[in-house]
């Protein structure tokens, strides 16, 4: 199960209403406009809690999502790449989240870069069907991944702190 | 198209919201970093609150602490304070010093905060509660208040007194305090209280009823002490007021005055319990006495001695126990005797229970009982129980354990026990006759009783009684009773009694020795004439056999037989009376049948009994010669002697026994009697021999006869006796008979009158 400040989070961003993939027309609109006001909320939210952890943006159709994530540790920033795409039975299926840098770093990840969610992650999502969204994909499947295996890599050297643009 | 125009509206805001600068916050993990980097380079001084998330700067705790402590009104509890301000106990402790260092106002005791205007206002709390009970104990305000004495004591009461509170110390417990007016009231109660007192009464009363405690009444009594209503103070803490020893004092005194004497009885109930040093004390110039229940002076005993005197010169008696006051017991009374009964007086007095009574009054007494102590004397001698008496007394001193004397012993007592029963003239025969055989069995039968018997003997025969209890006490009980001393009854005749009793043994004595004396010679004149009867009967009984041999032999047995059985019996029993009399039992013998005669025999001394014996067997023998000849035997036992046959005296003898029977022919009216003497003395006549024979006999005779007789007169004879047959047999014909035996009465005695002996008649 998720711990409780996760779903603390969780229970900050609103709950989406509209059931459509990309492949849905006008629906999709629909969808996608609860999906951008459920981020922008999330994003605030975690703003506001100075918790501020990725940059997303989307194409135009909002079918490709890419941005920036990262994660602090020991006063450092180690900051990765991620990007998904929305499968085409969004919102029944959850979309696959990756980090390409790492890829074959980790154990816990697909190849291309997708990371292996928890086993509660799939139950709980498709108990919400519709009402999570990429927000709640994020807060429930990439946060704790990250908190979990980054400081793990960190330790093994797997991954280094390069001083980038903060 | 507005659809999506929309959108791209929204990833802008949703870049626009990414991009906007995070607001610069520390995280709680960033801040405690940041702390904890302070506190490790001692930078800051902090402290922890106990949930670990809060921070407090010192001077901020202390402040904390001042509050809180004015929060609570002056006084806190440093572990409470922690919980307060949620900081360690151990960060309060070291802080407390800081909190008290710049105020002198604020204490720590035992644990607690508290700042003066807390004590003020316990201060104005003691007080009034002082002036609402009057006295207050630092002990009930520790407890009250939770505090230590000592804290109380100093901090609060002595600091405030006078100043907050406004009482006294007490001067004996400095922990007590009290108002004045109270102090004025407790007083005042004591002296009310002492002052109720009217007898002795110990402090836990007087405390209980005036409400105060026990030291405080101790303190308080010293000073009221010179009040003066108090007397003494006793074991036990006892008080007895002033009015009550005086009051005791004087009914004492006046009791004393009024009565000769004081009970200690009475002391006690007033609760005087060591009375004799305080009957010391009181009565010091007083002549008393001492006695077992109470104290009497000399007054008393004057009176006494007055009384006994006048009784001894009265002749008659005191009841001390009327003369006294009543209260005086039994060994007050014998303690009263023993000093004022001296010498002369004790002579002439005696002492029965709380009487007195003087000598001469009980020979008054007992003079009256003189005639009955002489007639019980003379009784008691003449009925042989006074001999008795002796011989027991001689038995008892040489007891033998041989089992024949006893049983002797046992016959005389027996023998006692008939006369007692019979009474004292030995009369009664039958009645004598049924108690031989009721008293004569069960000894005999068993011999358990037997036993028991055997002890008793001695003892019943140490004592006899001249005079009994009873009839002594019916002698005086008259004249006690008229005196109204019912009580004196049984004593004196308890005191009589063996003088009495030993004044009738005098006399009994007295009179044995005169009636020994007179019987010795008694018995020798009656020996003679015993002898003189015997030998008389004796040759009646001869001669009767002489006549009897005349006759034919079958009728010779019968009338042998019946002489045995009459004449011969008769001498027996005088000889046996005799020897009764001689052995000193005064058994009669005189209607013993042959059994009875036999066992009397068996108990007597064998010198008596081996030639009584046969003698008394051949009363039922046929023969007079072996009677004859047992008899002599007998006699020579009772040292008598049969005179020699002396053949002229048997002529006049027989002429006598002849006229003696027609004497009494002529006299007699009885018809059959009148034939029956007829008959015997027309036997005598014609054969100069006098016959013994029965009126069963007659007829046998009559054919006998019938030779000597004329014609005549044999039939008139015959006739008669065969009406008087008639007549005897009571049939039809009796009364004719009688008539005719009447008419013919006349004729049989001119027959007999004028019978001559043939032989005379013819020569």
């Amino acid at each position: 199960m998720v711990d409780d400040s996760t779903r603390k989070t969780l229970s900050n961003i609103p709950l989406l209403k509209t059931k459509a993939g990309p492949r849905d027309k006008e629906l999709w609109v629909e969808r996608l406009k609860e999906e951008y006001q459920s981020l922008i909320k999330y994003v605030q939210n975690n703003k506001d809690a100075d918790n501020d952890w990725f940059r997303l943006e989307s194409n135009k159709e909002g079918t490709r999502w890419f941005g920036k994530c990262w994660f602090i540790h020991d006063l450092l920033k180690y900051e990765f790449d991620v990007e998904f795409d929305i499968p085409v039975t969004y919102p029944t299926t959850a979309p696959e989240i990756a980090l390409p840098e790492l890829d074959g770093k980790t154990a816990k990840m697909y190849r291309g870069g997708k990371i292996c969610l928890s086993d509660h992650f799939k139950p709980l999502w498709a108990r919400n069907v519709p009402k999570f969204g990429i927000g709640h994909a994020m807060a429930l499947g990439l946060g704790p991944w990250l908190a979990v295996e980054i400081p793990d890599l960190i330790a093994k050297g797997v991954i280094s702190y390069k001083e980038k643009t903060g | 198209m507005a659809d999506w125009e929309e959108v791209k509206r929204l990833a802008a805001d949703f870049q626009k919201v990414q991009l906007s600068s995070t607001t610069q916050r520390l995280s709680e993990r960033n801040c405690i970093e940041i702390v904890t980097w302070l506190l490790e380079r001692k930078m800051i001084d902090l402290i922890f609150t106990s949930d670990g998330k809060e921070y407090l700067t010192p001077s901020q705790l202390v402040n904390e602490i001042r509050g809180e402590l004015y929060d609570n009104g002056g006084r806190v509890n440093l572990v409470e304070l922690a919980k307060l301000i949620g900081v360690d106990l151990a960060h309060i402790n070291t802080h407390v010093h800081e909190v008290i260092k710049g105020h002198k106002d604020i204490q720590l005791i035992l644990g607690q905060l508290i700042d003066s205007s807390y004590i003020v206002r316990i201060a104005g709390e003691i007080n009034e509660k002082l002036s609402q009970q009057g006295q207050i104990n630092v002990s009930d305000l520790t407890l009250q208040y939770d505090l230590p004495a000592d804290f109380l004591q100093q901090q609060v009461l002595e600091k405030n007194l006078g100043k907050l509170i406004f009482g006294k110390q007490d001067q004996n417990d400095p922990r007590i305090f009290f108002t004045e007016s109270f102090i004025a009231r407790s007083k005042a109660k004591i002296r009310g209280a002492l002052a109720g007192l009217t007898r002795p009464t110990p402090v836990t009363t007087i405390l209980s009823h005036i409400d105060m405690s026990e030291k405080l009444f101790f303190s308080l009594f010293e000073h009221t002490g010179n009040y003066g209503s108090l007397t003494s103070k006793m074991v036990g803490a006892q008080y007895i007021p002033n009015v009550y020893a005086r009051s005791q004092n004087e009914w004492v005194n006046n009791f004393y005055k009024q009565n000769g004497y004081l009970e200690f009885d009475a002391l006690m109930r007033l609760g005087i319990y060591d009375y004799k040093s305080y009957i010391k004390k009181q009565l010091a110039n007083e002549d008393i006495l001492l006695l077992n229940s109470c104290v009497i002076s000399k007054s008393i005993l004057e009176r006494v001695e007055a009384d006994i005197e006048e009784c001894i010169s009265s002749k008659s008696y005191v009841d001390l126990q009327s003369n006294l006051p009543s209260v005086f017991n039994e060994k007050d009374i014998q303690s009263i005797l023993i000093s004022v009964l001296t010498g002369q007086k004790q002579l002439q007095t005696i002492v029965v229970g709380s009487y007195i009574i003087s000598k001469s009054f009980i020979e008054k007494l007992s003079k009256d009982c003189d005639d009955l102590v002489k007639g019980n004397a003379k009784s008691t001698v003449e009925s042989g129980k006074y001999q008795q008496y002796q011989i027991d007394l001689h038995a008892s001193h040489t007891k033998s354990s041989k089992l024949d004397e006893a049983e002797e012993k046992i016959d005389k007592r027996e023998e006692r026990r008939k006369k007692a029963a019979g009474g004292k003239s030995g009369g009664g025969t039958q009645g004598r006759e049924t108690k031989t055989k009721s008293t004569k069995k069960p000894s005999r039968g068993g011999n358990k009783s037997f036993d028991i018997d055997d002890t008793e003997v001695p003892e019943r025969k140490a004592v006899l009684d001249i005079v009994t209890a009873d009839d002594i006490r019916n002698i005086i009980q008259n004249t006690l009773e008229e005196e109204g001393l019912d009580d004196l009854v049984e004593p004196l005749t308890d005191y009589l009694l063996p003088k009495l009793n030993e004044q009738g043994m005098e006399i009994a004595a007295n009179i044995y020795a005169t009636t020994v004396a007179d019987r010795t010679a008694n018995r020798r004149q009656t020996h003679n004439e015993l002898q003189n009867k015997l030998n008389a009967l004796i040759g009646d009984v001869r001669l009767f056999e002489k006549g009897i041999k005349l006759l034919p032999s079958e009728l010779q047995l019968l009338l042998v037989k019946y002489l045995l059985k009459t004449l011969c019996t008769d001498i027996l029993t005088e000889i046996l009376n005799y020897v009764a009399a001689e052995q000193n039992s005064n058994v009669v013998t005189d209607s013993f049948n042959n059994d009875q005669r036999i066992k009397f025999i068996n108990d007597l001394p064998p010198e008596f009994k081996t030639p009584l014996l046969p003698l008394a067997k051949c009363l039922t023998g046929q023969s007079i010669d072996d009677f004859m000849t047992a008899v002599e035997e007998g006699l020579s036992a009772c040292s008598m002697i049969i005179k020699k046959i002396d053949k002229k005296k048997d002529r006049t003898i027989i002429l006598n026994h002849k006229h003696q029977l027609l004497e009494q022919l002529n006299k007699c009216e009885d018809l059959a009697l009148v034939l029956h003497l007829a008959t015997l003395i027309i036997f005598t006549t014609a054969t100069q021999c006098m016959l013994h024979a029965s009126g069963r006999h007659v007829s046998a005779l009559l054919s006998f006869l019938k030779q000597y007789l004329t014609e005549e007169q044999y039939a008139e004879l015959t006739s008669y006796h065969d009406f008087v047959t008639l007549m005897l047999s009571a049939g039809s014909e009796a009364e004719s008979a009688k008539e005719k035996l009447k008419e013919k009465m006349p004729t049989i005695k001119s027959i007999a009158n004028d019978f001559k002996k043939p032989g005379a008649e013819k020569s």
